[in-house]
């Protein structure tokens, strides 16, 4: 659907923007492209919609070359920019009809688009209204709606909630996810938000200057990154106990003990849970709580993009990555990164984790919403 | 072909429509040549009684001047929309559907030739008002064609530049550079007879003057005469390899 061979494009200012990179994208697929600022995320894309010219290397969207015929790959795409494009000075309604003609569709199948696209978006009571007077999330989901108008199998979406409330946001997932499952539609998008790309991609490619670092589903990335933590909340006299046992047990890898708690690093989280509780249990020591966390996606992000979080380690993946953790101490390094993402906590409840329950949460939380139609359907 | 015309069409309406949304730009563009022709008219007014002055008051002289001005303050915001549209991802926008990149700049030119024109008649309704001699219809009429090959030039060359430039500021500045020394090296506000030798010698590259000329011709009645025939021809060409250029520049910028 979406190809790429050894892509490069060096602009005329001298930056290098791309490296021979090869993509392969498959039909159906939403496939989240991440990689930090200048990473040439934003490159690609103008490359594959025909609106800049690789130095070298070849693209093909459905099988149409992106240089010999944009034409034909300019109609089975939709291009959503980092900046919204929409006019604004004219009306929704008028900006969905200018890029259906730009598109060189007929009349009809315009207005009817149109009608689909407003209530789609739930514009169509300011569908009348100049563009200047929308708010920005509204003009996202205009710039969006244009985008769409040609009923494209290809949707290219840069940072596409960029300045959007959380409201808006999970609204847009969905959306995708509808665009996606239901309409059939290819979708390649770019984001910094790393949950955002965890949800919903099913293929995740990592670039960091101008090259693919790796390529694969989230999980298979969260689990190239070996250990997730169980933290075990134990009455203060049984820790030491707790310690013994678990020391030579061979689920675990490495033990921490910390104030009130235990930290055991396994590879397999919910595989060695009920083992441990087992074991813990048998010898008659009481789990007062337990949380698991898993790698994230910014454990893998800042693995591959050569970012590292703890100061003065700026080896680009030269030796496993793990391998820091061990040399600093496990404990040590997961904390810093706590601290470092704010936030954006490294530890959840483990019920977090299980994908069903999460749903049904973001559900619950969208009951409100304007995109009510997409609830059905995602 | 079809496409380029419908895509045209459609973006000029576009354009047309914007416009129309700011009535207080309409109006000042309509407003801002009837005082130049106002201004000019008393300005100058004792000039044309100097001998070798051709007959007539100032005002019926400069009509064609104040008519020139017009065009290229009308067209040398061309390039700076442009610009803001490029930067406003309006363009991309474009870019990314099937659009004729042609009809892209076409349709900017000729919505800025097709302001000038109605800044234009609006001109000469005036100047009728004020007792300046028209010859009548047909004269006018061909004024105008000279009104809107003119604009599409300015306003090709204003679009070319501004993918140049690719900075508001420096377009703007450089446009005032460009016209207002151009007016001066044509007949709009001095007769050839009292201009010094080497300004008359410019003059014989210069659209505006050309235009003047032609407008000139056209209003007081003597239509068929080979020195406008000719300098009809320039003006074609003028706007031809403008429009052109300024194609070729967006073309080669937007890929
Ligand atoms: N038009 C341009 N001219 C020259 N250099 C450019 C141009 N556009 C991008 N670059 C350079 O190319 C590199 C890649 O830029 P690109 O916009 O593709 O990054 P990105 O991955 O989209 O980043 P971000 O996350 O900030 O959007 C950067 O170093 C940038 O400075
Ligand atoms: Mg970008």
């Amino acid at each position: 659907m979406i190809k790429t061979e050894k892509l490069t494009k060096i602009y005329p200012s001298g930056t290098q923007a791309l490296d021979n990179l090869s993509i392969h994208v498959e039909e159906g697929e939403i496939f989240g492209f991440l990689g930090p600022n200048g990473a040439g995320k934003s490159t690609t894309i103008k490359i594959l919609t025909t609106l800049s010219r690789p130095t070298s290397g070849y693209a093909w969207i459905s099988g149409y070359n992106v240089q010999t015929e944009p034409n034909k790959v300019r109609c089975s795409i939709g291009y959503v920019a980092q900046e919204t494009g929409v006019d604004y000075f004219l009306s929704g309604r008028e900006n969905l009809v200018l890029q259906g003609r730009l598109y060189r569709m007929d009349s009809k199948t315009i207005s009817r688009r149109v009608e689909e696209l407003l209530e789609l978006f739930d514009l169509k009571d300011s569908a009348d209204a100049l563009v200047s007077n929308y708010s920005g999330g509204m003009r996202r989901k205009l710039d969006i709606a244009t985008a769409l108008i040609h009923n494209p199998k290809i949707l290219f979406l840069d940072e596409p909630t960029i300045g959007l409330d959380p409201h808006s946001r999970s609204s847009l997932w969905n959306f995708i996810r509808m665009l996606n499952k239901d309409l059939k539609v290819t979708l390649f998008l770019t984001t910094h938000y790393l949950d955002e790309a965890d949800k919903l991609s099913n293929r995740i490619g990592i670039l960091h200057k101008g090259s693919m670092k790796i390529v694969d589903t989230p999980e298979a990335l969260k689990d190239s990154i070996k250990g997730d933590s169980i933290t075990l909340s134990l009455n203060s006299g049984e820790k030491e106990k707790a310690n013994s046992i678990l020391k030579d047990n061979s689920i675990v890898k490495e033990l921490l003990c910390e104030d009130g708690h235990v930290r055991v690093y396994v590879n397999n989280g919910s595989e060695a849970i009920p083992a441990l509780m087992k074991l813990l249990t048998q010898h008659g020591i009481e789990i007062l709580s337990l949380t698991i966390s898993r790698p994230s996606l910014d454990d893998v992000y800042l693995k591959y993009s050569g970012v590292s979080f703890k100061e003065g380690d700026s080896s680009e993946g030269s030796n496993p990555w793990w391998a820091q953790w061990q040399k600093g101490g496990w404990g040590k390094k997961w904390k810093g990164e706590g601290k470092r993402e704010g936030e954006k906590s490294e530890e959840k409840p483990w019920e977090k984790w299980n994908n069903k329950q999460e749903e049904s949460w973001d559900k619950s939380k969208n009951q409100e919403e304007p995109w009510k139609k997409w609830q059905g359907k995602s | 072909m079809i496409c380029l015309i419908s895509d045209t069409w459609y973006l000029f309406n576009k354009y047309v429509r914007i416009t129309l949304r700011m009535p207080m730009w309409a109006l000042f563009t309509i407003i801002q040549p009837l005082i130049w022709l106002l201004i000019f008219g008393q300005l100058f007014k004792n000039m044309a009684s100097l001998p070798g002055f051709p007959a007539g008051r100032y005002m019926d002289f400069f009509l064609p001047g104040a008519v020139i001005m017009t065009v290229l303050f009308g067209t040398s915001w061309s390039g700076v929309s442009l610009l803001r549209e490029i930067n406003f991802g309006t363009v991309e926008k474009m870019l990314v559907t099937p659009v004729s990149r042609i009809s892209i700049v076409m349709s900017r030119v000729i919505h800025s030739a097709f302001t000038v024109i109605i800044q234009c008649l609006i001109i000469f309704i005036v100047a009728l008002i004020f007792g300046v001699r028209v010859s009548g219809f047909s004269g006018m009429l061909l004024s105008l064609i000279v009104v809107f090959l003119l604009a599409v030039g300015f306003s090709g060359i204003s679009n070319g530049l501004a993918i140049w430039i690719k900075r508001e500021e420096p377009l703007v500045v450089m446009g005032n550079m460009m016209t207002l020394p151009l007016m001066f090296f044509s007949s709009a506000m001095v007769p050839k007879s009292f201009m010094p030798e080497w300004i008359r010698i410019i003059t014989m590259v210069n659209p505006i003057d050309y235009a003047v000329e032609a407008i000139r011709v056209f209003y007081t009645g003597v239509v068929s005469s080979e020195a406008v025939f000719a300098g009809f021809a320039f003006l074609v060409l003028f706007a031809l390899v403008s429009i052109s250029w300024a194609t070729e520049m967006f073309v080669n910028q937007s890929e």
